[in-house]
């Protein structure tokens, strides 16, 4: 993939609205963030096989980003790829708590396997408890308590190892 | 079906979630009790009701078919359930206050509180919590609330209701499982409260707004038609009807 084809990339993203865009093919993957707290769009290309030199390229976008209304996560640091994204399954009001009096379901650092309850998801008044697909520890938690959340918005970031 | 009858109980929904961590009900179990010293309404909010006067029930529902996204289907299910039955009852002046209060004459006599079993992001039941205000004749501080003794004056048999509402569930989720998904829709929007009227709103930023209400969207957000002409649809979190 050349310079002009990412460069390319970056704009239809942008223009899309949309958050976040994984592209992964024969020996590059990409990352394509767009964010309203920065105003620049950032590219890592990294060689998927293990063995290859790392190669980090930042390149600046080349338009202004249409930022989108949710807070986007900070740039990506090469670290967050060894980590499983739980997103939300439906747009609703992020609770990490069952009830205000009650302790949070999970916290950074908390060790949780599949089945174990993350967060509760209200939308219109029908309560959702988000159960975890996978085995980890949580490493961030990407939204805050009560806050709103859309469609596939990353919730939690989990290190499987 | 099958009912178990509780004298008291903190709250019919977290009972019947108990149940269903040891394994998954049988289609449309039925929690009802005298007494409900914990119910809940929307998180951080409470549900009182004065012991043996009104019903505090929660029916458990498989759910196979339905996208996690088409959820709100589940909520006009059983809002239409409890307007169809109180109709029965002769309760007049049934409307729907979005997304799921049920009100006789303007004032709240019944409310709803759905909580979803999701595994895998597939979901797989709904435990349906159902507070309707029957024979209590006196509320605290809440001027808006009312039960169906205080607008008619009779005293009801809550088994007689129940039985109704129970009927009726079940009626609503065959439509929703053959498919019926506009046919629902279109009878919830009907008797949505203040629908195509001019009404007034409070948004979360303290502003008010004026407009119409036009319906809902898919995923069961308001629809409102405002005086710049242009439609907006508002989250539950996000707008309050002043009335």
């Amino acid at each position: 993939m050349d310079l002009k084809e990412i460069q390319n990339l970056i704009k239809f993203v942008a223009k899309s609205g949309a958050s976040e865009v994984k592209l992964e093919m024969d020996d590059v993957k990409i990352t394509i963030r767009t964010g309203s707290d920065s105003e620049t769009t950032i590219v890592q290309q990294v060689p998927v096989q293990a063995s290859a030199p790392v190669v980090q390229q930042q390149v600046p976008a080349p338009v202004p980003v249409a930022a989108p209304e949710a807070p986007a996560a900070p740039a990506a640091s090469s670290d967050d790829s060894k980590y499983i994204t739980i997103k939300s399954p439906i747009i609703g009001t992020f609770y990490r708590k069952p009830s205000p009096d009650k302790p949070v379901f999970v916290e950074v650092g908390t060790d949780i396997k599949e089945g174990d309850v993350l967060c509760v998801i209200e939308a219109m008044k029908l309560f959702n408890e988000i159960e975890s697909e996978v085995t980890g520890k949580i490493v961030k938690v990407l939204v805050d308590d009560a806050s709103p959340v859309e469609f596939d918005q990353p919730l939690f970031l989990v290190d499987p190892s | 079906m099958y009912i178990i009858k509780l004298d008291a109980i903190g709250s019919t929904n977290a009972y019947l979630k108990e149940l269903t961590l040891t394994s998954i009900p049988q289609d449309y179990t039925v929690v009802v009790s005298e007494h409900q010293t914990n119910g809940r309404g929307q998180m951080g909010t409470k549900w009182e009701t004065e012991a043996g006067k009104n019903l505090t029930v929660s029916v458990f529902k498989k759910i196979s078919k339905l996208n996690i996204q088409e959820q709100f289907y589940i909520s006009m299910c059983v809002s239409l359930a409890i307007t169809e039955t109180l109709r029965k009852f002769q309760i007049k002046q049934l409307r729907i206050k979005w997304p799921n209060d049920i009100l006789s004459a303007n004032k709240k006599i019944c409310g709803i509180l759905i909580e979803n079993i999701i595994k895998n992001n597939y979901m797989v039941g709904s435990i349906i919590g159902i507070g309707l205000n029957i024979n209590q004749k006196f509320f605290n501080d809440l001027s808006q609330a009312s039960s169906l003794s205080l607008l008619t004056g009779i005293i009801y048999s809550k088994e007689e209701i129940l039985s109704e509402i129970l009927k009726q569930i079940q009626f609503y989720f065959d439509l929703l499982e053959s498919g019926k998904k506009s046919f629902i829709k279109n009878k919830y929007e009907n008797q949505l409260f203040r629908m195509n009227k001019p009404s007034t709103f409070k948004l979360n930023n303290d502003e008010t707004l004026s407009g119409i209400i036009k319906g809902i969207d898919n995923v069961g957000k308001l629809i409102i038609w405002t005086e710049d002409e242009i439609f907006r649809t508002f989250d539950l979190k996000e707008i309050k009807l002043l009335y």
